[in-house]
């Protein structure tokens, strides 16, 4: 996947609305990513003690060098540290792994329970999913990067990431920027967007995920009105919300994601632009 | 002139063959470098994928080629080919191997014996190609990705749309094309229409 650029559109939720600003609490959007952080190291420390007594699972592994079995804590080994028993390769190429060869699981999602295991690298026979978690996490990723580009005097909230055209070879993020209601990014513009996300990407950061009750998702985007209006009907199958964390910043997303940013490689953002059919939505 | 045709004579190889043979510098001259080789071509009828650096590998390679033709071609009642056999490979019970699984393996095949990779190159130490060496038809799993034709990858994807976006542009202007050529010609009918009626008045 290196070395591959890719076009990229972003898109601008305009919201002329300053309505938004009453729960914004005066945090600028730095400190809200900060504060977001807090909060989501504090629910991981808290998931982790709730485990306890550490319990063993059994991890049969299916693959190159050769089939094994692995001993692991339940709940707290990731198919990431199995992949550390393996060798560098395994930690670099694999994107995903798939349990039971079924379901797709994310490479830093605890175990919870005895399994095959598998690991899916993006040329797999059938890379379909591997290729949706590829473009998913490219959406966290730009979110990310449009979440601290900007000065502090400029909020920027963050709206969704709708599901790329694959074939179009784009993703997009849907970013409310109340103080820019007509913004035209100059190509330097462009350009500094893309070195933010390319130094994020060549940090090689690990894409964690957690699962928090509703309660906590909606104190942690409190400063967020449109993450905020999404979590009821997120939560509503099971009262859980995903969230991923890369870096510092958090986001919802249903995953599942791929194992690290340094997987996506080189990208360049070629475009905003200006939407205005979800506006009167938002009003 | 009643000179054999050299062709026949010997078993021409698959592989190319450098003009100058490698001199892989040894203290014993000459001889060490072929004890290098022998070692080496032994290795690789034994284990059938072997790792090492690069020159070596691209010698042995054509000594292990020729080893291999020259048994498919005289088979195992022959001589003088036994006794290359008995001087190429250091481990006697390979002698079987070579007769009696490798010529029936490669007997029909229409490609070179062996096949040779770049290997990565250690990040620290000396800075030396390295390469992998392998028999064909080794059981071992394929080095290389075998799905790049899958049209599923992502590559493939891109590419895949790129091609159905280049072919639309294509066809409209093709379509194009055709359009302004009627235009051009229905004029044409008109005039020869409307010039008939003043030839007949």
């Amino acid at each position: 996947m290196k070395q591959h650029s890719m076009r990229i559109s972003k898109s601008l939720l305009l919201n002329n609305s300053t309505k938004c600003f009453s729960t914004l609490r005066c945090l600028s959007t730095a400190e809200a990513v900060e504060r977001r952080n807090h909060l989501y190291k504090l629910e991981k420390k808290r998931q982790l003690e709730k485990v306890g007594r550490i319990e063993k699972i059994e991890v049969n592994y299916k693959g190159v060098p050769k089939d094994c079995t692995l001993v692991m804590n339940k709940d707290i080994s990731t198919p990431y540290d199995c992949a550390k028993h393996f060798s560098e390769w395994h930690i670099e190429t694999s994107a995903l792994a798939l349990l039971d060869g079924t379901i797709h699981w994310d490479m830093h999602r605890p175990l919870t329970e005895s399994c095959t295991l598998e690991f899916q690298s993006f040329n797999v026979a059938e890379p379909q999913q591997v290729n949706k978690a590829f473009w998913r996490s490219c959406c966290l990723v730009l979110g990310a990067c449009a979440s601290v580009a900007f000065k502090d005097t400029v909020p920027v909230v963050l709206h969704s990431f709708p599901g790329p055209d694959i074939r179009s070879g784009s993703f997009i993020y849907d970013v409310d920027l109340p103080t820019l209601p007509d913004w035209q990014p100059s190509a330097q513009e462009l350009h500094t967007l893309a070195a933010e996300y390319i130094k994020l990407s060549r940090r090689k950061l690990p894409i964690d995920r957690l699962d928090v009750s509703e309660e906590l998702a909606l104190e942690m985007f409190v400063d967020n009105p449109h993450k905020t209006g999404q979590i009821p009907s997120i939560a509503k199958t099971n009262g859980k919300v995903t969230l991923y964390k890369i870096d510092k910043h958090v986001d919802i997303s249903k995953g599942p994601m791929i194992s690290n940013s340094g997987q996506i490689g080189k990208v360049a953002v070629t475009a905003v632009h200006k939407l205005t059919g979800e506006c009167k939505v938002q009003k | 002139m009643n000179q054999a045709d050299v062709t026949k004579l010997v078993s021409k190889l698959r592989i190319k063959v450098p003009d100058q043979h490698r001199r892989l510098r040894s203290p014993k001259g000459p001889e060490g470098r072929l004890d290098k080789l022998r070692k080496t071509v032994t290795g690789l009828i034994k284990f059938e994928r072997i790792e090492l650096n690069h020159h070596r590998a691209d010698e042995a390679r054509q000594y292990a080629e020729r080893l291999i033709s020259e048994a498919i071609l005289h088979g195992d009642c022959h001589k003088p080919t036994m006794e290359i056999a008995d001087y190429w490979l250091l481990e006697k019970e390979l002698l079987h191997k070579l007769f009696k699984v490798l010529v029936p393996r490669f007997e029909n095949s229409n490609t070179a014996f062996t096949k040779m990779y770049k290997a990565p190159k250690a990040s620290s130490g000396r800075n030396i190609d390295k390469a992998i060496l392998e028999l064909r038809g080794n059981p071992y799993p394929l080095l290389t990705n075998k799905h790049s034709n899958n049209r599923y990858l992502l590559q493939n994807v891109l590419l895949d749309a790129a091609k159905y976006e280049y072919r639309q542009a294509k066809y409209a202007e093709m379509a194009d094309k055709i359009g302004k050529n009627e235009e051009i010609s229905q004029p044409k009918s008109d005039d020869v229409a409307k010039s008939k009626p003043i030839n007949e008045v």
